[in-house]
């Protein structure tokens, strides 16, 4: 592969983009530079459900800057969410889309100061704002820190900033102990800052299961000082720190589906977009992994409607992806579900490993993919319902739990069959050892998969089938 | 800064600081935990070709000086008769009444010079002598990279290549034939124009190397190998696959070092500070006893018997030589009953009475695993190392038993998990103790205990006569 090679150039000689993806040999999306587990990823599960943990947020995440007087104008152009109040000091989720209106990725708006914002997420949607800061006619400079490398080799990893978060139902009682008096609870994706030692911090509200946490970040060379202060803050209150095993398990009791395919393969209109990516990008590199599997790429592509931000999408503004959204605005979309597994189809993935000849694919705990983007097959009654998107272990739940969209006749409590591998002995991943696929039932349920979930469906395996 | 011996003091008894230790099992840093997936890169070793990257999770140590073979043999169970420049043996000493302190293999690159890799408790014993007992020596230890600020900063990088196709991947590598070397003898060898040591090796019967050189050359060494192996299937093996490659092979890595009592190892232990290894080292698992000394194993224990050799003076020989009638129990091979194991595994999806989570393929979640092994309700030994082999398809553990119950086919039953909920090591959850079924097999676990299992009917086909 040339250096200078495009994502349009590769994907002309690789055929298909699918097939491409699909026998993608980067390996597993890795967590990186967080040990895999501070304590046992069990008790780090258990404690932001029962106590408070620290995520270290520092490393997996792409950190795009724009800046200039254009900056929110940029924004604006390509987010589907409203841009009518959001003054420094806000946050959001954005959730850019191609022309088409299907999801290129997701993160964290940040309104840092007048005219000076940063997106953090995957890489995906971060390309596509720069794409547009450097390519079209906005007054904005950018400045991009990439995610840290997934085998640094011994290197020293420095990022920008170090980013952490406090959760849990004590999640408050360590802030404030931090801060050593009240802080004020803001609302939802508000920001302000707090102290912590000598240092001033800056702050998001954020929040799991209903319990209100934060956001913290700073300059990474400060990272060390206030971890320490934060783990003795939370020392009396249980706090655990969650290591990289645990860390991308939380979303499935949360509910956000971190890993959509972007949607930028086809279409002549992202054309000039994937010449300007390299080959060697996330969107060239990454993989696609699971059961479903169809020769046509857009076939994986997700409205923001499917990934539960359809409340975000505001016609107020023009956005790319508008006219396409109108289009499907008033229609039924399918959406967004967790799915609870059946433990006795799961039990018998595991009595595989065991058994003579090919096993069914590794369940590893607590996450399970084996790939950039999870696209497991759901159907009922031999038809296909939707697809799961990001599937592991919840030692709260005592579940596997993955999240997933399903068609719109598909109802809470119904039993969906999710068929687990990959055809005809496995794609050519490295993650993927040769092995069949089994059907594993599983209980459409909520999302967040919440108390509701549990004291409706818990104690044995009730389930009603789809009539 | 406190002496271990004074931290047991405080601690009353030896047996309550381990089992509740902070410090978790033995890690595999610089390797990712996967290259490609855990289960194809164990499968490679038994099919294919490896690379074992064995650089970071032992520490050197560097002997050099007119005593040192003085000192060394004075600490060997072994003969040093059979020692000479190019050769590597097994090196074990054992405590004054005649227990393991640790095993590490001891490489003679030149007249009086050595260099001894491997957990640290047999390294910190040597240099403790070295000092104390006015040898005329010099020495030099590298830690491992877990207990160095720097950790990836070794002096030296250290490779293995193992399996059926090793030999090949050696050959094309070399560019040519792969000078003969008998097992455990060194010879300098040329890849990727660095000169590299080979100390000639194995696994499973099959011939393989260990490569050592600087480690500045690690990376050339590595991938002119790697690009060797592609064609016969060489992977390369990440911390996960690694730890569990031991459960075929038969080596127990994890012996309790013999040091925490008896009056004769007073000296070391006010040697030894409140930051050592062993002041630090976790007990894990379902053997519970008061007395520390039940944690510690004999050389037969180990299955290293025929090493001793009584002609020569070192520490632990009277002690061994009256144990040497006997009796001793044996090195085996536990195959855990598959009904059992799906048992622990599948209460994960419980409400309640969740076992003491199994990892893949290492489910070692301490520094010294201790599980507890009866028969007819009777503790009838122990087991250590434990996990499951993709090869074999199975769970296995290294166990010793009384020789009673150590015949091949033998039906005993294992205790996972801790009491009680479990101690307060980190990598403990609150969990319920299960018993698991177990067949007595060989160490190694070979082609033979393979066959006790194909024909077999279940689980009682095989009780012996």
């Amino acid at each position: 592969m040339k250096k200078s090679q495009s994502l349009e150039e590769l994907l002309k000689t690789a055929g298909n983009p699918v097939a491409m993806l699909r026998n993608s040999r980067i390996g597993a999306y890795v967590y990186p530079v967080v040990p895999g587990e501070f304590s046992n990823w069990r008790d780090e599960q258990a404690a932001w459900q029962k106590t408070a943990v620290l995520f270290d947020q520092s490393h997996h995440m792409v950190e795009q800057y724009v800046e200039g007087k254009d900056a929110l104008k940029l924004f604006t152009y390509l987010g589907t969410n409203s841009f009518a109040n959001f003054p420094v000091n806000r946050a959001k989720q954005l959730a850019p889309c191609s022309h088409s209106g299907h999801v290129i990725g997701d993160g964290i708006l940040f309104h840092l100061e007048t005219n000076k914002l940063v997106f953090v997420g995957r890489a995906p949607a971060a390309n596509w704002i720069q794409f547009h800061a450097e390519t079209g006619k906005f007054k904005v400079k950018t400045y991009k820190d990439d995610r840290s490398p997934g085998n640094a080799k011994g290197k020293a990893v420095v990022r920008r900033n170090y980013r952490y978060q406090i959760q849990g139902p004590n999640a408050w009682q360590v802030i404030e102990k931090l801060n050593r008096g009240p802080v004020p609870e803001l609302k939802f994706f508000h920001m302000a800052t707090m102290k912590i030692g000598k240092r001033k911090v800056r702050t998001l509200r954020h929040g799991m299961a209903g319990a209100p946490g934060l956001e913290i970040w700073g300059p990474y060379r400060e990272r060390e000082e206030i971890r320490a202060a934060i783990v003795e803050a939370g020392r009396d209150f249980g706090l655990k720190e969650v290591g990289a095993r645990a860390y991308a398990t939380n979303t499935l009791e949360s509910g956000w589906i971190p890993s959509p395919l972007p949607a930028i393969y086809t279409d002549q209109r992202m054309q000039a977009f994937r010449k300007w990516l390299p080959a060697a990008s996330y969107e060239g590199t990454g993989s696609i992994g699971g059961s479903f599997n169809s020769s046509n790429i857009e076939d994986y592509y997700m409205t923001p409607y499917e990934l539960g931000y359809g409340p975000f999408v505001k016609f107020d503004h023009d956005f790319i992806g508008r006219a396409a959204l109108e289009k499907v605005a008033g229609k039924p979309h399918r959406r967004k579900v967790t799915l609870a597994w059946n433990a006795d189809d799961v039990a018998k993935v595991w009595r595989s490993m065991l058994e003579k000849g090919d096993p069914y694919k590794y369940i590893d705990l607590p996450l399970s993919n084996y790939t950039s983007a999870s696209y497991d097959r759901l159907s009922n009654g031999g038809k296909t319902v939707g697809m799961s998107m990001f599937a592991g272990y919840s030692y709260n739940e005592r579940s596997m739990l993955s999240l997933g969209v399903v068609d719109p006749d598909i109802q809470l409590g119904n039993e969906v069959k999710l068929l687990w591998g990959e055809e005809g002995g496995g794609s050519k991943k490295t993650t993927v050892e040769r092995h069949k696929q089994i059907e594993i039932r599983a209980i459409v349920s909520p999302v967040p998969y919440a108390k509701q979930a549990q004291t409706t469906y818990h104690e044995g395996w009730r389930s009603k089938a789809v009539a | 800064m406190k002496t271990l011996e004074e931290v047991l003091r405080a601690a009353g008894n030896p047996v309550d600081l381990l089992r509740n230790a902070q410090a978790g099992p033995n890690v595999y840093p610089g390797v990712p935990p996967e290259y490609t997936n855990w289960r194809e890169e164990t499968q490679a070793w038994q099919k294919a070709c490896v690379l074992f990257n064995l650089s970071y999770h032992m520490a050197d140590l560097y002997v050099e000086g007119p005593d040192a073979t003085k000192l060394l043999s004075s600490l060997a169970i072994n003969t040093f008769k059979n020692v000479s420049p190019g050769r590597a043996k097994q090196f074990v000493p054992c405590s004054h009444d005649g227990h393991v302190i640790g095993d590490v293999i001891l490489f003679n690159s030149a007249p009086e010079k050595y260099v001894l890799v491997g957990r640290i408790p047999a390294l910190n014993w040597i240099t403790y002598h070295a000092q104390a007992g006015k040898y005329d020596v010099k020495l030099e230890l590298d830690e491992r990279s877990a207990a160095r600020k720097d950790p990836l900063n070794r002096k030296q990088y250290r490779f293995q290549i193992q399996g059926p196709n090793a030999m090949k991947t050696m050959e094309k590598v070399l560019g040519g034939k792969v000078p003969e070397v008998k097992f455990f003898h060194v010879a300098p060898m040329t890849i990727a124009g660095k000169k590299v040591t080979a100390l000639r090796h194995g696994m499973a019967g099959q011939p393989g190397f260990e490569l050592v050189g600087p480690m500045a050359e690690g990376d050339a060494v590595r991938d002119a190998i790697v690009k060797a192996g592609e064609e016969f299937g060489l992977r390369l093996v990440g911390g996960r696959a690694y730890s569990a490659n031991t459960l075929e092979s038969g080596w127990i890595p994890s012996p309790l070092p013999a040091v925490y009592s008896g009056e004769q190892m007073k000296p070391y232990r006010q040697w030894l500070k409140e930051d050592s290894y062993e002041a630090r080292a976790s007990i894990g698992g379902s053997f519970v006893s008061n007395r520390i000394e039940d944690y510690y194993l004999s050389p037969w224990d180990m299955g290293y018997g025929s090493f001793i050799d009584f002609e020569h003076e070192f520490i632990g020989r009277e002690a061994l030589q009256k144990m040497a009638k006997g009796p001793h129990r044996r090195k085996v091979t536990l195959a855990l009953e598959n009904a059992d194991v799906l048992k622990v595994i599948g209460s994960q999806l419980q409400k309640s009475g969740r076992g003491k989570f199994m990892e893949f393929p290492s489910a070692v979640y301490s520094m010294h695993p201790y599980d507890k092994v009866l028969a007819g309700g009777e503790t009838v030994g122990l087991s250590t190392w434990v996990g499951y082999s993709a090869n074999e398809g199975r769970m296995l553990t290294i166990g010793i038993l009384d020789a009673a119950h150590a015949e091949p086919g033998t039906e005993v039953t294992f205790v996972w998990g801790e009491e009680n909920g479990g101690t307060k090591k980190p990598t403990v959850e609150r969990h319920s103790q299960m018993e698991i079924r177990a067949i007595v097999c060989p160490v190694p676990y070979a082609e033979t205990a393979r066959k006790v299992y194909s024909d077999s009917k279940g689980w009682r086909a095989k009780t012996p006569a």
